[in-house]
């Protein structure tokens, strides 16, 4: 049989001239095979006024930065000071005592109770991390309830600590999106309106089965002002139908609808123009925390804040510690001269404090987020500008400060946590699963729970008790209207 | 032009240390020796040209070619191709005894014997923890989980060993001449750690025969490997690491529309990535000399699920069916193992309906519903006894080879889908023939697009459960695409979103329904070619997976509607 011919040497040519084909072809051929493309949609959640900031950002000049240099160190409050800090390693538990101090005033004498507003971003969304962090509180400090719900929301679905269902004729406005709102936003930055006349809007909550919050405790439903008397809610008790009218003569207004139950579903009827905000659960004792989280979220919308409406909120609810937990959503955007967000948040910071006076607050930097480098994963190199930005506004602003990135492992952590077995978080090297939730929960929970325990040794150590006093102090809440860092 | 080559030569060389040397040969973990990468292309070069130096030669270029395997699974396995030596020093001994042995009682005790040890090898390895886990759940305890790597390809390499000795027991090949010549069957690289499962009747006489190829295996094996580099590297990775594993991640962040496309992304990364790695392998044996059997014939053109599972990893199923399904009995007799996993996965099924009945009835339906349904396929039957064994073997198969995929219930409960609708289509097909192909009118043809599709698309919901990384998360997305409603403004502005991800499955689909005659002209165009425009065709190929994998991940987005 004659045997076709050999065409080995050929193979092995084709193989050898194809590599020489390669190396020509990279150097004169793209070096990615998708550009990255921003073209923005308008359906894509983005808050707006970041991208009026940045758009105005091209004008920004970088300036002597002094603080990092400088030792931190911190006035009395109620004879209690915390040692100086480095700017590396800033903290800032001093700006949290009148926290600690209600907190410490629970644990030992179970009175008061403590109530935590924590704003976020993409996050947080679906009560991811916060309701871990909620779990840590009420574990330890005793609470019940899963705290404040809006009428809608867009991850309902994903939302475990509590089920969320709500009619699709809700007009919501969202303070991502809206500058100018027809009534003021509440506290979660939405404002829902039920102007559908023709049909009615209604929320449905039912409550999970995990611990401490498995009911829905002393329902309250928060609103706002308008001139429209006709207003009803009705909701069902066993097999009764009970209405209740509203009534909407201040800015903000709460009505409590029946006893503790485990579902609930309020119909509104003729409730348009008025601005409905959400509902709250909680049992009245211990600690309940607040998540308002939105994706696409800055932070910079909170200057947009009613400061009456939110003194209002205030008077009702009480908080003790706003946390705010963002950074992950100005990562991707131009450079890494984060001066414009820096002093935007410290406006933000300083709107907060006019609005809920003597609160404390406590900065949470982004978490660490891995972008591709040539083929590798790596620490996106706007994360750590940007958590110096936070830090930054952190101190400017007398606020708390815990640094996510650091204590989740620093650089190249988020790859770690994405690839290890199980993984801690999503293939986006973004956001967190729930494992990674509980973890981050952990850690930020701890930082705070460290805090608190030097300072109640700070306490004890105190040589005068304190005057019986406001834990606010006059000063401490002074707003610096700086206008030479405002645009 | 110097600068050029300054740039893009001596760049080349001037970047190596001592270090990078060093990595190059030893193993790491994380960096597995895949056909996709450069790593690979560079020894390949190395290894081709001596490998055809030594290709008039026998033992010298077994050896050869047997150490250059043993590193290449070194590369990824590390210390564990010390297990494949092993394994195959005892399978090749064994092989001997059996084919010596003539007394048949004896004969099947050393073949039970053979069997028993390679698959729990391979249950030691994959299957130690999910046993902890159920033993756990089931009785309340709880015994820890033990930290056992599972070492890369023994899945593969073991199905291997045993048609081996299976083929040798029914006297269908003759044991090999040497050691030597055995472990160059088991531990052929290309096939080593993903695929085809070679059979050794296919293989071993290859070994024996003259080395050659032609010019016309060449062409074969350069459209298969750059047909593969592309699904592979291009289609199946981006869209997995940019889209389908965000959805899977949390499919309840995202509109229903995206859940539904994450499943079509699925089904298509799964095919690309699965049939794309088995067609470099075989290539890379063709470029060696060696056949190995085609892996996946355009799967979702299937008409039928039948039709499907005889394209879809072809090497798997017929292994399956020779050794499993024939073994349990096949469409002739019932056997004690053929009806044991069936019975044990729905008394499972039943129980766990059970269980759930306090907070929902719709499980325990679910239970009984689908032995029912089971059921029917042969009480239906004009053979009853016939077909129901038939039917059972045929679950036991399709359960068993679910669990082959990983252990994991999720897996089982794939198998299962797959085996009940098996059944369900025999049953459909007693009772209406299909016609034949030239008799058939535009009504049939119409029925015949409309049986492809209803095929990918059962195919794909049960790749749902494939892939979730469990139960829940699998309940969560099909109740996701549940909530669809039609919205093409909305899909729009998705699809606009994810624009280089929607483009590639569109490729990846379109490319998978072309007719065999355009496929054929392409592949034409590419053998007329002389070697420099094939050499820069498969050039060309490189840069495209270099392009991609340099290619950020696509920035997140969330939709607002």
């Amino acid at each position: 049989m004659n045997q076709p011919k050999s065409y080995f040497f050929q193979s092995l040519a084709i193989i050898a001239i194809s590599i020489v084909a390669f190396i020509v072809f990279k150097s004169f051929l793209p070096k990615k095979l998708f550009t990255e493309t921003g073209g923005n949609s308008k359906n894509v959640v983005i808050d707006s006024l970041l991208l009026e900031a940045i758009e105005k950002d091209s004008i920004d000049r970088g300036e002597a930065d002094t603080i990092s240099k400088q030792p931190i160190q911190f006035k009395a409050v109620d004879g209690i000071v915390f040692p100086t800090e480095t700017f590396q390693d800033y903290k800032g538990f001093q700006h949290l005592v009148g926290f600690f101090e209600k907190l410490f005033q629970l644990e030992t004498n179970k009175e008061g109770k403590v109530r935590i507003a924590y704003f976020g971003d993409s996050m947080t969304d679906g009560d991811m991390i916060v309701q871990d962090f909620r779990s840590n509180f009420q574990n330890r400090f005793g609470g019940n309830g899963v705290g404040f719900v809006n009428i809608t929301s867009e991850s309902a679905a994903s939302r475990g600590s509590i089920k969320h269902e709500f009619s699709t004729n809700w007009k919501t406005q969202s303070y991502l999106n809206v500058k100018r709102p027809k009534k003021p936003f509440g506290i979660n930055g939405h404002v829902f309106f039920a102007n559908d006349t023709a049909h009615v809007e209604w929320v449905k909550y039912k409550a999970s089965n995990l611990q401490h919050l498995s009911e829905l405790y002393n329902p309250t439903l928060f609103y706002g002002k308008s001139g429209n008397k006709e207003a009803k809610v009705a909701y069902k008790v066993g097999n009764d139908t009970i209405y209740k009218k509203l009534n909407p003569s201040r800015l903000v207004n709460s009505l409590t609808l029946g006893s503790t139950v485990k579902n609930l579903k309020v119909d509104f009827i003729k409730a348009d123009s008025i601005p409905v905000y959400g509902f709250n659960f909680d049992d009245g004792k211990g600690v309940h925390v607040d998540n308002f989280s939105n994706r696409g979220n800055s932070g910079l919308p909170i200057t947009t804040f009613n400061t009456e409406v939110m003194r209002q909120f205030q008077e009702k609810l009480g908080y003790d510690l706003i946390v705010l937990h963002y950074g992950t959503n100005v990562l991707n955007y131009g450079s890494y001269n984060y001066g414009w967000y820096e002093r935007k948040m410290t406006n933000v910071v300083n709107h907060l404090r006019e609005c809920f006076p003597g609160v404390a607050i406590l900065i949470v930097s982004t978490a660490d987020k891995s972008t591709k480098y040539d083929l590798e994963m790596k620490t996106d190199s706007a994360v750590v500008p940007l958590t110096n930005a936070q830090k930054k506004y952190a101190i400017q602003s007398q606020s708390g400060y815990i640094n996510l990135y650091t204590l989740m492992g620093g650089d190249g952590s988020m790859v770690k946590w994405v690839e290890e077995t199980p993984a801690s978080a999503n293939k986006d090297y973004t956001h967190f699963n729930h494992r990674g939730a509980k973890k981050i929960s952990d850690l930020i929970y701890n930082q705070i729970s460290q805090g608190y325990e030097q300072y109640k040794k700070l306490r004890a150590a105190r040589k005068a008790p304190a005057v019986p006093k406001a834990v606010v102090k006059k000063d401490s809440v002074t707003v610096k209207k700086d206008t030479t860092h405002v645009q | 032009m110097q600068d050029w080559f300054a740039h893009n030569i001596t760049s080349l060389f001037t970047g190596i240390t001592g270090e990078t040397v060093k990595n190059w040969f030893l193993y790491n973990p994380k960096e597995p020796l895949l056909f996709n990468t450069g790593l690979f292309l560079g020894l390949f070069l190395v290894f081709y040209s001596v490998y055809i130096l030594t290709r008039k030669t026998f033992h010298l270029r077994l050896i050869y070619v047997i150490c250059f395997s043993l590193f290449f699974y070194y590369k990824s396995s590390g210390i564990y191709f010390l297990l494949l030596l092993a394994s195959s020093v005892v399978d090749y001994n064994l092989g001997n005894i059996l084919h010596r042995e003539s007394r048949a009682a004896i004969k099947k005790i050393y073949l039970a014997f053979s069997v028993v040890l390679n698959l729990s090898f391979l249950g030691y390895f994959k299957y130690t923890n999910f046993i902890i886990e159920n033993y756990n759940a089931l009785s309340g305890e709880h015994f820890d989980f033990q930290k056992i790597i599972l070492p890369v390809g023994i899945s593969f390499y073991t199905f291997q060993s045993i048609s081996y000795i299976i083929e040798v027991y029914r006297k269908e090949i003759e044991p090999t001449k040497s050691y030597v010549d055995y472990l160059f069957f088991v531990s052929f690289f290309p096939q080593l750690v993903a695929g085809p499962i070679v059979r050794a009747k296919d293989f071993l006489p290859q070994i024996y025969q003259k080395l050659n190829i032609t010019k016309d295996d060449v062409n074969r094996a350069l459209l298969l490997i750059i047909g593969g580099l592309v699904k592979k590297t291009v289609i199946s990775d981006y869209i997995s690491i940019n889209f389908v594993d965000r959805v899977f991640d949390a499919p309840s962040s995202y509109t229903a529309f995206e859940n539904l496309m994450a499943s079509y992304g699925y089904a298509i990364q799964i095919y690309c990535d699965f049939s794309g790695y088995s067609d470099m392998a075989i290539g890379v044996a063709l470029l060696l000399g060696f056949k190995l059997p085609t892996n996946f014939r355009t799967p979702y053109q299937s008409a039928s699920i039948t039709e499907f599972w005889r394209r879809w990893h072809i090497s798997l199923s017929t292994w399956l069916k020779d050794f499993l399904y024939i073994s349990v009995g096949g469409n002739r007799n019932g056997s004690f193992a053929g009806f044991l996993f069936p019975a044990l996965f729905f008394f499972g099924l039943i129980v766990w309906g059970i269980n759930y009945a306090p907070t929902s009835n719709i499980p325990l339906i679910l239970a009984v519903s689908s032995l029912v349904v089971f059921s029917l396929t042969f009480l239906l039957s004009r053979d009853k006894e016939r077909t129901m064994f038939t039917n059972v073997n045929l679950l036991t198969t399709m359960l068993l080879g679910g669990l082959w995929h990983g252990a994991s219930l999720r897996f089982i409960i794939w198998g299962a889908l797959h085996g009940v609708a098996l059944a369900v289509h025999k049953i459909v097909i007693e009772y209406f023939p299909s016609q034949k192909e030239e008799k058939k009118g535009f009504g049939g043809k119409i029925g015949h697009v409309f049986a492809i599709i209803l095929t990918f698309h059962f195919v794909t919901f049960c790749w749902i459960f494939f892939r979730a990384k469990d139960f829940t998360t699998a309940l969560e997305l099909i109740h996701n695409i549940g909530n669809l409603t039609f919205d093409p403004e909305q899909w729009k502005v998705i699809a606009m979103g994810y624009k280089n991800v929607f483009i590639l499955m569109a490729f990846g689909f379109i490319w998978h329904f072309l007719p065999e005659k355009i496929v054929n002209t392409m592949q034409g165009g590419f053998r007329a070619l002389p070697i420099v425009g094939k050499a820069i065709i498969l050039g060309l190929a490189y840069w495209l997976v270099y392009a991609t994998a340099s290619a950020g991940p696509q920035p997140f987005i969330y939709f607002q509607f």
